[in-house]
């Protein structure tokens, strides 16, 4: 339900949105084409400049939501103002990714590079549409001379890490997430990531490389519940293990003592106030008794 | 304060402080698009492109290479380092020394700037010093010394004047550099009409990019990287944790934050 007469605090507070959701890619794409669609149909004029950077953003939205039409439209008009743009290109090929005529945009995206084999955009695109069709391997053929050319792109190692994982290849996983963490060395979900694939991995020397990435990740962020689950957990597999001498145990057992008692506390915390407060405390210290990894 | 201040007729502030004031801005507005019209796309190379972020990568290396476990961190030095296989050691460029004088692509650029930037501002400077002579314009609210008569009050053949008032021209060269700010307020960052910025990147001249010689770059960062020791900062990070609580502080709320809002 639109009136004529939005008043203008209105129309700012949707830009508002829309640049917040651009800054911090977010993907509530719904969202956006809501917001988005309304701005773009009734409040165009107002706009200014903005307008393209918007069309662009609720056009990869709609993509999203699978509204061709409002795709379609919103390509015209970038089209329309940027007729040689490679930027512009690359959304045509992504309108036809979403239709899965992957070939013709293969082709659009080669055209792009034959231009300018600098841009990044299009290759990024290409290597998506081989995920997309499912060929992981040549995926990941593709991505590392990606990489090999452009060393920085943390986008591109990200996705790396995600691929190896699903392979379950976790070494050359956690090679990506050591990247990123050089690269990135005060973000928490980096090394919180790094230590999963560790603990993955298996063996002492990665559980104990994973109880220190944990309890890195916690020490940049004492909220994070995963990092504290994970820390409990390496702890704990360590001190079971046959193989360790005890002093090594010793330590881990202490460390795993005190990540549990801090996941209490948070549980505690949490229920502050509330009647099943008990009973979620007792639940949670069942859990932490039966995730005790005994000896085999 | 030396000497008795002058009293400047007021039509020498509404016939030549003003005018000269919106020439300078006008004539620098008009450089900026003039500019955009005559200025072609570089090309950027992709091997160019490709050094610049490997020698990123190796000083991110050199820098932050202390968070990652030691292994890691002997392997990528490795991969740098080698005496046989590293990549600093193996690769060698090869450099075509871009002479001024005969690269006619940089050739024609520096005539274009010459054309856009200098040549306007002698043409103006010339027909202000020749239209606005023979008074003083405005006076500079610092004491200067008697040196810098000759430059400022060209064409006032006073010998007892203040070297503080100056003439016409010198306002319009205070103007070029001091409208600057307000070319970035209208034009918005990275404005053709920028004097000074371009002044500098003509002075500082090949100093641009990987070009001049990617081969000494990477025999610098090899020696930075040689000398690089693993210092592992993960070390002691489980007993600096434990000895205190966590800090939950912004974990709960008391409504849950459902959509993004």
């Amino acid at each position: 339900i639109t009136s004529t007469n939005v008043s203008l605090s209105c129309i700012s507070e949707m830009r508002d949105k829309l640049r917040k959701w651009r800054e911090e890619n977010y993907r509530n794409s719904e969202q956006i084409v809501d917001v988005g669609e309304e701005l773009l149909n009734e409040h165009a004029s107002k706009l200014g400049d903005d307008i393209w950077i918007i069309y662009e953003q609720v056009m990869i939205a709609a993509l999203d939501c699978s509204r061709d039409d409002l795709a379609w439209s919103c390509l015209q008009e970038l089209k329309r103002q940027f007729p040689d743009s490679h930027r512009v290109k690359r959304l045509a090929g992504m309108r036809l990714e979403a239709l899965e005529r992957y070939e013709d945009a293969n082709k659009l995206y080669d055209s792009i590079l034959q231009d300018d084999p600098t841009n990044t955009a299009a290759r990024k695109r290409k290597i998506s549409i081989l995920r997309a069709q499912g060929k992981s391997s040549e995926a990941i053929r593709e991505l590392n001379e990606y990489l090999e050319q452009f060393v920085g792109d943390q986008e591109a190692w990200h996705e790396l890490s995600e691929l190896y994982i699903n392979e379950h290849d976790y070494a050359k996983a956690a090679f990506c997430l050591e990247e990123l963490m050089m690269t990135n060395p005060h973000n928490h979900l980096y090394c919180e990531q790094y230590a999963e694939v560790k603990y993955t991995q298996g063996g002492l020397e990665n559980l104990e490389l994973a109880r220190k990435y944990f309890a890195q990740a916690l020490k940049l962020n004492n909220r994070n519940m995963r990092a504290l689950f994970g820390l409990y957990m390496s702890a704990s597999h360590i001190a079971a293990s046959p193989k360790v001498s005890a002093k090594v145990k010793k330590d881990n057992m202490k460390y795993g003592a005190w990540a549990a008692s801090q996941i209490s506390r948070a549980y505690q915390m949490a229920g502050r106030g509330k009647k099943e407060n008990k009973c979620s405390v007792k639940a949670v210290e069942e859990m932490l008794e039966s995730m005790q990894i005994t000896m085999s | 304060m030396a000497g008795p201040e002058l009293l400047l007729d007021s039509s020498i502030r509404l016939w030549v402080v003003l005018p000269i004031v919106f020439i300078t801005f006008f004539v620098g507005v008009l450089r900026h698009y003039v500019t955009q019209l005559i200025h072609n796309e570089k090309k950027v190379d992709l091997q160019q492109v490709s050094d610049s972020q490997v020698l990123l990568h190796s000083r991110i290396l050199r820098e932050n290479g202390k968070y990652l476990p030691k292994q890691s961190f002997a392997m990528r030095k490795h991969y740098f380092n080698n005496p046989e296989t590293g990549f600093f050691k193996k690769v060698k460029r090869k450099v075509i020394p871009k002479n001024p004088m005969t690269d006619t692509s940089m050739l024609t650029d520096m005539m274009k700037g010459n054309l856009t930037n200098v040549l306007p501002m002698i043409l103006i400077g010339g027909w202000i010093n020749w239209a606005f002579s023979g008074f003083v314009t405005t006076k500079v609210p610092f004491p200067l010394t008697l040196r810098f008569k000759p430059m400022l009050q060209r064409g006032i053949e006073l010998i007892s004047l203040d070297a503080s008032w100056v003439s016409s021209a010198s306002w319009y060269f205070l103007n070029v550099f001091g409208l600057r700010s307000m070319y970035t307020l209208i034009l918005g960052q990275d404005n053709g009409a920028d004097q000074s910025r371009i002044m500098q990147s003509q002075m500082t001249g090949a100093a641009m990019a990987m070009s001049p010689d990617p081969n000494k770059a990477f025999k610098s960062e090899w020696e930075a990287l040689e000398i690089v020791e693993h210092k592992w900062a993960l070390e002691n990070v489980e007993e600096e944790l434990v000895c205190q609580d966590l800090n939950f502080r912004g974990l709960f709320k008391a409504e849950v934050q459902v959509s993004v809002d």
